[in-house]
């Protein structure tokens, strides 16, 4: 070796102790020939000396000096003892297991389920609340929200002016950017069509600041970002493309940046791609374009709200330095404009917390559920391994007269379950890794869009750290009390009760904690069984709806587009099968695009309401819908332009704006759209209707104003189709109809009414099943454990009981013992159990609808689940107490 | 402390097999023993088979290596050799040793003053 010079004294022993361990069989044998040779050599020398044959050899050996010693001593120190005797540990324990599979099924079913859970939890956890997001130094970007109390915002989108004051005024921000957020729902994004490339396509597009990268810290992967001054009219005809819109659309060609393409018919110079890695603000997101105002609307427009604003703080600027200065602004801005900004304020909020707000304490809930169920796990391999001791007492008690010290046993017990749980954890990754396709597949809409659940690195240590984390927690207690076994002839001493005690303390344990998982997941199946109960205001059945923008550049004037719109309508509601067909401006239970004030006839100067919302739609929509009119008329073809401005309202408009007015009275008033300074003219109010649900089916509605699309025109328009069509089938039909009137129009958002109703409760159903699988489970592993610890009872008792049967006790009554005895443990771990779920559930209160946390009934059904299934498991080893034979019982001692 | 059967610590005999080893060149297991005993004049009578924990010892610090070889009466056998290590060892350590054994005769003939 040439660096053997070089090398230290301590590293030149480890690498030939490692090489040694390698080796180990080859050089026992090597040196075992060579203490051969050396007792042959003496043994020669003393014959040589005259000594006798037979003597010589015995005298060689004494001088040489116990051969077997010296070879066991030479292997000890050529190798790692430690590392030897562990894979020894764990080539017994594998063999050990392979001898009892039914244990060795169980047990690493069990971990599988725990590790799995746990891991799959913890991808969604990860990819949501914990992994940092694309930008550079995320943790500096902050979202800033308006707030006012007079109209209930609390995380509200920012009127331009105001953005623009914040920008030139703060002093804590590197730069400010914002976005268009035009829809209460989703990302905000809007559908421009791709045209010019193949069939015309519905891209969402986003308008943006023309520093919104600058302030992301994101650079392309192509070409390049906006620069400042393409966010002004004019100059803002360029686009970003994601990288998936540019794989989609544009087969990856990298010489798309600098050629024009055509977005709602007008040319678009693409400056840049981005990588795939980003997005902003959503994952939907397609396409980046500048929103082109010009600098006085920007300046001026302090109503209505329409921008996400995103800050980067000044490196050495606090959060809460931020606030303070933003507060200031905002109160400064309060007294210039009284007019718009009374008791306007701001609020900042982290952009990660800001992303994450929605999901967070759901998952929070679930990875409480999912550390639960891996404590429960470990409590019942606990529990097993306690029961296996006992049925080891005789090998381990045997290990110990050989000599083994209590270390040497315990830690062969803790290798057994390490490796329990090495072969438990890798199915337990598996099954995560099974888990997130699932989710992905069949739970998209309940994970945030801007999150990737993947099977990462993180997810692989988290996986291997339970493996880890398990066998310490369920290995550590058994294995102390099973190497105390000293004494062979030990039966029923002292250590079986201690164990027998353990165990019910651990049935105790599995029972308080699966109760606490059982009842919340009832009061969340409770929950979404109230929100399933909910009338959303309309009939979901047989009717599929679409979104349909039209282009501004070849629609550019209201009585274009609503001559399209009524032509569509027209055309679809000739189709056979079609029942009803109405559009929208925004459907139910997708929020609302845009609100304002409402001045009501005959009220003080100062009295006006604030916040009405807004929907312009077709004749047909309500009917389309079945939504019910409660009084006046609905919309009819002659509401237009030349006639008198009328409205219909919703039931919370009539009861909240006419306090004490019946629907029919509220008919025949009179409200204008404004403020009453702002005389924007009377508005007739025509008709009532009944409220469909609009920002999800837990949420009341809130008032809300409706237009004939004759008379005030928003675009894009959601259409509705009832039809006795299966769903492909009608939107095929739609999209012929669509290209008969403008061959370059595409549809969006296609979905059935049915799965606009399902998306808007995919999350509560998610949590829902996921903490409905975890108590399950939970449940199926307490019941384990109960039947174990009994089950071993009467196997121990099985002499007294035959005796008791023998002498003429009923059956009945060992039975009611033998339940009795299981039933204890179950008792007070419910008692426990119930107790904590009080304390438990309340945190989960905002995961809740229509049922309280302390829900009796949730607590009932709990209760009863886990009585029926403790006395299930209780039964089997009763009923084979009543049926022991005194006399195999005997014979068996 | 018994008379004839010194018991050996550990780094002396160490220092033996390497002093053996540098004065006689490659030598197997026995021999080296036997060499140990015949310099001693039979002082110390060691169980030779301690000598093997020292050559494994040596081995691990690279300061010796072994290779298989045929002894005088045609047999295989393992030979160990003495390093370059080995010799730079050898030679601090008897330096050292000789250092220490002069201040313990200093130290001894004081006492008996």
């Amino acid at each position: 070796m040439p660096n053997a010079d070089a090398m230290p004294a301590w590293l030149a022993i480890l690498v030939s102790r490692v090489r040694g361990l390698v080796t180990s069989g080859r050089q026992d044998r090597e040196f075992s020939r060579e203490v051969a040779d050396h007792l042959d050599m003496l043994t020669d020398d003393y014959i040589r000396r005259g000594v006798p044959p037979g003597d010589a050899r015995r005298q060689a050996i004494l001088r040489f000096g116990g051969p077997v010693q010296i070879q066991e001593q030479q292997h000890e120190s050529r190798g790692l003892p430690f590392i030897e005797t562990t894979l020894q540990d764990v080539r017994y324990g594998l063999r050990t297991l392979r001898k009892s599979p039914a244990y060795s099924l169980v047990a690493i079913a069990t971990l599988a389920i725990g590790i799995g859970a746990g891991t799959a939890v913890f991808s969604v956890v990860g990819a949501v609340l914990l992994r940092p997001l694309p930008f550079t130094a995320p943790d500096e970007l902050v979202r800033i929200f308006e707030t006012n109390p007079l109209r209930r915002w609390t995380r509200n989108i920012a009127a331009p002016a105001n953005y623009a004051d914040w920008r030139t005024q703060n002093k804590s921000f590197t730069d400010i950017a914002a976005y268009e957020q035009f829809n209460s729902t989703g990302s905000g994004a809007s559908d421009v069509f791709l045209t010019g490339f193949g069939e015309p396509q519905g891209v969402k597009s986003l308008g943006v600041s023309g520093n919104l990268f600058q302030v992301l810290g994101a650079a392309p992967l192509l070409g390049r970002t906006f620069v400042e001054e393409e966010q002004w009219e004019g100059r803002s005809r360029v686009a970003i493309l994601s990288y998936g819109l540019w794989q989609s659309a544009f087969g990856g060609d990298p010489a798309i940046v600098g050629r024009t393409i055509t977005l709602s018919g007008r040319g678009y110079d693409v400056v840049g791609v981005m990588p795939p890695t980003f997005f902003f603000p959503g994952r939907d997101v397609q396409l980046w374009l500048p929103f082109g105002y010009t600098p006085q609307r920007v300046q001026t427009s302090r109503r209505p709200h329409w921008l996400g604003v995103i800050a980067r703080l000044r490196p050495g600027v606090s959060f809460e330095q931020a606030r303070e200065d933003m507060n200031g602004i905002a109160r400064q801005l309060e007294q210039q404009y009284p007019d718009t900004n009374t008791k306007m304020g701001v609020l900042l909020e982290p952009l990660h917390d800001s992303y994450a707000s929605g999901a967070r304490t759901a998952l929070l809930m679930l990875s409480g559920a999912v550390g639960l169920l891996f404590l429960i796990v470990c409590a019942n391999l606990a529990n097993l391994q306690l029961g296996r001791g006992v049925s080891r007492t005789r090998e381990l008690a045997i290990r110990r007269a050989l000599g083994a010290g209590r270390a040497r046993v315990l830690r062969q017990l803790l290798t057994e379950s390490l490796v329990l749980s090495a072969v438990g954890g890798a199915l337990g990754f598996g099954l995560a890794a099974l888990a997130r396709i699932a989710l992905t597949r069949y739970a998209a809409s309940a994970i945030p869009l801007f999150a990737v659940v993947q099977t990462d690195r993180a997810v692989l240590f988290f996986a291997l750290a339970l493996s880890l984390a398990a066998p310490v927690i369920f290995g550590i207690v058994p294995a102390l009390s099973n190497s105390r076994s000293e004494q062979v002839t030990e039966r029923s001493g002292s250590s079986t009760r201690e164990t027998r005690w353990l165990r019910n303390l651990l049935v105790t344990c599995e029972v308080a904690l699966s109760i606490v998982l059982v009842v919340g997941a009832v009061l969340l199946l409770r929950s979404l069984g109230r929100l399933q109960d909910v009338d959303p205001g309309f009939a979901k059945e047989h009717a599929v709806t679409f979104t349909m923008t039209l282009p501004t550049a070849r629609y550019p004037d209201s009585a274009a587009r609503f001559r399209a719109f009524t032509e569509i309508e027209r055309r679809l509601r000739e189709q056979p099968g079609v029942q009803a067909v109405g559009s929208t401006s925004t459907l139910a239970l997708r929020g609302f695009t845009w609100s304002g004030d409402t001045t009501i006839e005959g009220r003080a100067a100062a009295d006006y309401e604030r916040d009405t919302r807004h929907m312009s739609m077709t004749p047909g929509y309500f009917n389309a819908m079945r939504v019910r009119l409660l009084a006046g008329r609905l919309f009819d073809t002659g509401d237009t332009r030349e006639k008198p401005p009328v409205t219909i309202v919703n039931e919370s408009l009539a009861k909240r704006y006419f306090r004490g007015l019946s629907s029919a009275d509220v008919v025949g008033k009179r409200i204008s759209f404004g403020r009453p300074q702002d005389n924007s003219g009377w508005i007739t109010i025509v008709g009532v209707v009944a409220d469909e649900k609009q920002d999800g089916l837990d949420r009341s509605a809130e008032p809300t104003a409706y237009s004939s699309i004759g008379q005030a025109l928003q675009n894009p328009q959601t259409f509705v189709v009832r039809t006795t069509d299966a769903p492909d089938m009608a939107f095929g039909k739609a999209r012929a109809q669509v290209a008969a009137v403008d061959k370059d129009l595409a549809l969006t958002q296609t979905a059935t009414l049915e799965e606009v109703v399902e998306t808007s409760m995919a999350d509560a159903r998610f949590r829902t099943t996921l903490l409905a699988v975890f108590a399950g489970i939970a449940l199926l592993l307490a019941a384990l454990g109960i039947y174990g610890v009994l089950a071993y009872f009467v196997s121990q008792r099985s002499r007294e009981l035959g005796i008791r049967l023998a002498l003429g006790a009923k059956p009945a009554a060992l039975f009611r013992m033998v339940v009795g005895q299981g039933m204890r443990p179950v008792a007070v771990g419910a008692a426990i159990g119930l107790a904590g779920a009080v304390g438990v559930t309340t945190l989960m209160q905002s995961l809740l609808f229509g049922v309280t946390p302390v829900d009796p009934a949730a607590y009932g059904v709990a209760t009863a689940a886990l009585a029926a299934i403790a006395a299930a498991a209780c039964a089997v080893p009763a009923l084979r107490a009543t049926r022991v034979d005194a006399l195999t019982a005997l014979r068996d001692e | 402390m018994g008379e004839s059967k010194s018991d050996i610590l550990q780094g002396t005999l160490d220092l033996m097999v390497l002093q053996t080893l540098d004065a006689m060149g490659p030598l197997h297991g026995y021999g080296i023993a036997r060499r140990i005993e015949q310099i001693s004049e039979d002082v110390l009578q060691l169980n030779q088979g301690t000598i093997y924990a020292s050559l494994l010892r040596l081995q691990q610090r690279r300061w010796i290596s072994a290779s298989w070889g045929t002894s005088d009466n045609n047999r295989k056998a393992k030979f160990y050799a003495i390093t370059r290590t080995g010799r730079k060892q050898l030679a601090a350590q008897a330096q050292n040793w000789e250092r220490i054994s002069a201040v313990m005769m200093r130290m001894l003939r004081l006492a008996q003053r």
